[in-house]
């Protein structure tokens, strides 16, 4: 009954133009704030809701089982869904005040849905910021205030063909050069139609762009101000395009059509994150086995690479809030990181659990913790995603050939000086 | 492009004879082969992709994106539709779309009919402004009502509910036109007669009415059905987890996925998103046809 | 439309009524009225009135939690509008899209209608049955099928083309034939639609027009000309005012085969309007989709002054 006459109220006031309060400027989290208060000690009791996504959503009730076993008083009960859907689903929930208890959240979207004021600040002493990697725990602070802990990570790295680099003679590439040279072999010795697969536009592209730019020493912001109009940056856009410029990577090829072109032999490298060496394993079967292998990113002042992955956080409106904290810390020991990795494969984003198992032993898993220690993440502002859209644009641009880099991170820098960053 | 056939054809589908077309001869008969060659091309176009679609989802994974890609599938499968029944939830999507789409039909046929019938056989101030503004919501897109919509669902709570998937599609403003076009064809003294005979308006409506307006209904029925079967943007934006996706939401969920390389289970989707309507539809395609001519032109 | 209302029926002999009748009548109308103008006012016009006043506020997803805190910011938004490349491009695909669209449509619509109607004398339940298909089916299936007919290596399209020697090109993901793609692949979606009005309409027009003007000597296409359309314009100007509504929405084709790339050459003012939703800025939306409205009374109002003017 109150949500309808507060819905008719409302419906009321947009119509009539009742719209001239004004808001309260600082009422939505923005302000920084404190830590969390401390939780209680003691066994987990009581219900709480987590929501996961894509293969961690699945796999989640496998652990919850082993936190319920501890905790024979608590119920855990885990919805998961599509990624895909993750972003307006969470927006969704925020606007509808439907939260859940606790929420798997991808480290991109934490600045945008922590200006809503919908997550609990992390409660102070429960988690050791030093045992994650920095990189990973640096996207839970939006203004100084950790909203939740990172769970797991991931990174991204230059998968190539080391079949075909053999026959060309190439060697794993460490330097800008070395990379061009790398994909010029490729193509002209090792019988690849493309030297390399650099995604070509469309969302998402900033995660393959930004690592070169952080290489070239760009940042997408400084002290508050976006920078992505600098020498570097432009200096970025060229060396991204001159591989199109070159014909050493096709502008056309989907991205979902990469693996396949890959296990052809027709895509020589491609950059991308763990979840590749499952598809290739699965995909190419025996035949592609030993054909490929993984390259750290290429250093220019910097060997930089996207730190990407997933943090977990628990809502404001929680009934339950011990629970869903101690459910959280629960995730992050090393056990429950360990087995999060032998269900899913999803990297732990607790530096310890690195040390034993296939994590250690696993040369191509060594190579993305080894880049983990150089990763950075976006910004964590509220509008992020509208600023990732005009990276993706302007990338495209420059890729397609159609605006020059210069003009391009000018066209970016407007653009996101008008967006601003919500706060 | 058509021929001589022009003059000599039937002007309604019913008409039995075509004694003349025997006398037509020759040329005439040239001609009509072409037209049979020309619509049965364009048949093959139209059609074509959906065969493609339902030998896709017999096809193992790899095989489905082999290059050249084969037409038959060389070793069919029924495991992608296992998949789709086991592994996601698709019995439930299923459901979804199901309640869904009948619950706003039944609302539409009964919501519309009460409308159309006032409109088109009673008096009462302010008529023709309630037509006129019916009419007028025709020319609005979606998407203009498609913010304020979601912010007034969020408020009252019905995100990710069936309330929330149904409630605001109840009374369309199509089903109203549709309704009172048809109402407005039968005669008044039925209505007149009943009233001497003291029936009240509502018994008028239900017992008088109703019963003659089975082809109007049909029709509706079926277009409202089909549409709301078909609805993506509202059910993807409301339908917050699997346990309330409808079947095209579901289905676009998963296509668009990032990294999805299993065709042959997205074909298999499709095969059983498209599946009931298509049934529907060729039990029922006369009542479209019919429909379709009548919301058109009358 | 309009023609129904002006032939309401009357029955003139009770226009003498008594007053008790009427009030009976107008508490009958409102009451049968009233459920569905609830439904109608709270889910239908009242958004459409509330997307109004919003498109004059900076309201974002920020600030659902308080709705009323939003300010005033006047004619901002739609002055924003016409700053911003990427709705002016939108603007321009979606004009593409009608402008080629809507007349493709209607000629294959017209030229399937024709031939069932007046070239074959079988089948014609099924042709009727399988041109219609595509209009019955999901959009979501259908693009889901059509990405797979147009990949570059294993698609149909380019595999039929490979055998007479034309490399086909990356349909989707080239910024000079993704829109006609789609365009094509939307007039193939709809056209069974106006086939079945254009043949309802043709079959309402006399046979003996058909049977004078052929003893006049007039050849099939002279009939066509002088009978058939100047007879049928009533019928395409409702078919091309619906497909034109229709074309200017354009949103889930691009939604799920391009999300509107490349380059944003399929970008359309409805998707854009969705994009602008999901970055949670739902007063600069609000004001997109009133202009997508205005463009869509005005086509409307042009395409009934084109067709109607002649008559």
């Amino acid at each position: 009954m109150k949500h309808w006459r507060y819905a008719t109220a409302l419906l009321l006031a947009v119509t009539l133009g009742v719209t001239g309060c004004g808001r309260d400027e600082g009422d939505s989290g923005s302000g920084g704030q404190p830590a969390g208060k401390e939780i209680a000690a003691g066994k987990a009791t009581g219900e709480i809701t987590v929501w996961a996504m894509g293969a961690e959503g699945e796999k989640l009730t496998q652990l919850a089982d082993d936190f319920t076993r501890d905790n024979p008083e608590a119920k855990v009960t885990v919805t998961s869904f599509p990624f895909d859907a993750a972003h307006d689903k969470i927006a969704t929930a925020i606007a509808g005040q439907q939260t859940p208890d606790v929420s798997m959240i991808g480290t991109t979207w934490m600045g945008e849905f922590a200006k809503t004021g919908a997550f609990d600040p992390t409660p102070s002493g429960l988690f050791d910021q030093s045992r994650f990697f920095a990189g990973a725990w640096d996207t839970t602070v939006v203004d100084g205030t950790s909203y939740g802990v990172p769970w797991y990570v991931e990174t991204r790295l230059i998968y190539h063909r080391g079949d075909l680099a053999a026959r060309a003679g190439a060697q794993k590439p460490t330097s800008w050069q070395g990379l061009t040279d790398f994909a010029t072999a490729m193509k002209e010795k090792g019988g690849a139609k493309w030297g390399i697969y650099l995604q070509p536009g469309g969302t998402g592209s900033w995660q393959t762009f930004m690592p070169f730019a952080w290489q070239a020493g760009a940042e997408i912001m400084r002290d508050g101000e976006f920078t992505l109009d600098t020498p570097e940056m432009q200096k970025a856009l060229e060396y991204y395009a001159s591989f199109f410029e070159q014909g050493l990577a096709s502008a056309q090829l989907a991205p979902e059509a990469v693996g396949s072109s890959f296990i052809k032999g027709e895509v020589g490298a491609f950059v991308s994150g763990p979840w590749h060496m499952g598809i290739l394993r699965e995909e190419g079967g025996a035949a592609l086995e030993g054909k490929w292998d993984v390259a750290q990113m290429p250093r220019e002042t910097a060997g930089t690479s996207f730190i990407g992955g997933s943090d977990l956080v628990v809502f404001k409106d929680t009934r339950n809030r011990d629970t869903a904290w101690k459910f959280v810390q629960f995730l992050t020991t090393p056990a429950a990181q360990q087995k999060l990795y032998d269900l899913v494969g999803s990297l732990p984003a607790v530096q310890e659990t690195w040390q034993s198992g296939a994590l250690a032993d696993d040369r191509f898993l060594r190579a993305f913790g080894e880049q983990l220690k150089d990763a950075k993440s976006a910004p964590a502002i509220a509008t992020w995603e509208q600023i990732a859209d005009v990276i993706d644009a302007g990338v495209e641009r420059v890729v397609r050939g159609v605006s020059d880099p210069a003009s391009v991170a000018k066209d970016m820098q407007a653009k996101a000086s008008s967006i601003g960053t919500g706060s | 492009m058509t021929t001589s056939g022009l003059a000599s054809a039937p002007p309604a589908e019913s008409r039995p004879a075509r004694r003349r077309r025997a006398m037509g001869g020759a040329p005439e008969d040239r001609g009509q082969l072409w037209v049979y060659a020309v619509l049965a091309a364009g048949l093959v176009i139209l059609v074509g992709p959906f065969v493609w679609m339902v030998l896709g989802s017999f096809k193992t994974n790899a095989e489905a994106r082999q290059v050249p890609p084969t037409w038959l599938p060389e070793s069919p499968t029924t495991e992608n539709y296992r998949q789709l029944f086991t592994q996601l939830d698709f019995p439930q999507f299923f459901f979804n779309s199901t309640v869904v789409a009948v619950a706003i039909t039944v609302g539409n046929l009964v919501f519309c009919s009460m409308l159309g019938y006032a409109l088109a056989k009673l008096r009462f101030p302010g008529k023709r402004l309630v037509f006129a503004l019916v009419l007028g919501m025709l020319m609005v897109p979606s998407m203009v009502t498609f913010v304020p919509l979601f912010m007034l669902v969020s408020q009252l709570g019905m995100v990710n509910s069936y309330a929330g998937l149904i409630l605001p599609w109840l009374a369309q403003p199509l089903g109203v036109f549709l309704m009172r076009q048809f109402i407005l064809g039968l005669p008044d003294d039925l209505i007149h007669a009943a009233r001497v005979d003291g029936a009240g308006e509502f018994r008028i409506f239900a017992r008088v009415i109703l019963p003659l307006c089975g082809p109007a209904l049909a029709t509706l029925g079926i277009l409202q059905f089909l549409a709301t079967w078909n609805n993506f943007l509202w059910p993807l934006v409301v339908a917050q987890s699997e346990d309330r996706y409808t079947l095209p939401v579901a289905l676009a969920l998963y296509a668009i996925g990032e990294n999805n390389t299993r065709y042959g289970l997205l074909m298999a989707g499709a095969v059983v998103t498209v599946l009931p309507i298509l049934l529907i539809f060729v039990l029922l395609q006369r009542h479209f046809v019919r429909g379709i001519a009548t919301t058109g032109l009358k | 439309m309009s023609s129904a209302t002006a032939r309401r029926p009357r029955t003139r002999g009770h226009r003498a009524a008594r007053t008790t009748i009427a009030r009976r009548e107008h508490v009958a109308g409102w009451g049968f009225a009233f459920p569905f103008l609830l439904l109608f006012v709270v889910f239908m016009a009242g958004p459409v009135l509330a997307s109004f006043a919003m498109s004059f506020t900076d309201l974002r997803s920020a600030d659902l939690r308080d709705p009323f805190g939003v300010n005033p910011v006047g004619l901002d938004n739609y002055v924003r509008l016409f700053g911003d490349d990427t709705f002016r491009q939108a603007a321009l695909n979606t004009a593409y899209f009608v402008l080629v669209g809507v007349p493709l449509t209607m000629v294959l619509g017209l030229a399937a209608a024709v031939g069932l109607d007046a070239g074959i004398t079988r089948f014609r339940t099924f042709f009727r049955v399988g041109y219609y298909l595509p209009v019955v089916t999901s959009i979501v299936a259908i693009a889901v099928v059509w990405r797979f007919v147009l990949e570059p290596d294993s698609g149909i399209v380019n595999t039929l083309l490979g055998y007479v020697g034309i490399e086909g090109p990356s349909w989707l993901t080239n910024t000079t034939t993704a829109m006609p793609a789609l365009i094509v692949m939307t007039a193939w979606r709809n056209l069974g639609y106006l086939m079945v009005i254009f043949l309802a309409g043709l079959q309402a027009i006399p046979r003996d027009l058909y049977e004078a003007a052929a003893m006049d000597g007039s050849g099939a296409w002279s009939r066509f000309r002088h009978v058939t359309l100047p007879l049928m314009r009533p019928t395409l100007l409702f078919g091309g005012v619906i497909t034109g509504i229709g074309y200017l929405q354009f949103f889930e084709e691009p939604f799920v085969m391009t999300k509107g790339g490349p380059l944003d050459t399929t970008l359309s003012m409805a998707f854009y309007t969705y994009k602008q939703f999901g970055f949670g800025n739902y007063s600069y939306a609000a004001a997109v989709s009133y202009v997508l409205f205005i463009a869509i009374v005005v086509l409307t109002l042009v395409q009934f002054r084109l067709l109607r003017s002649k008559t």
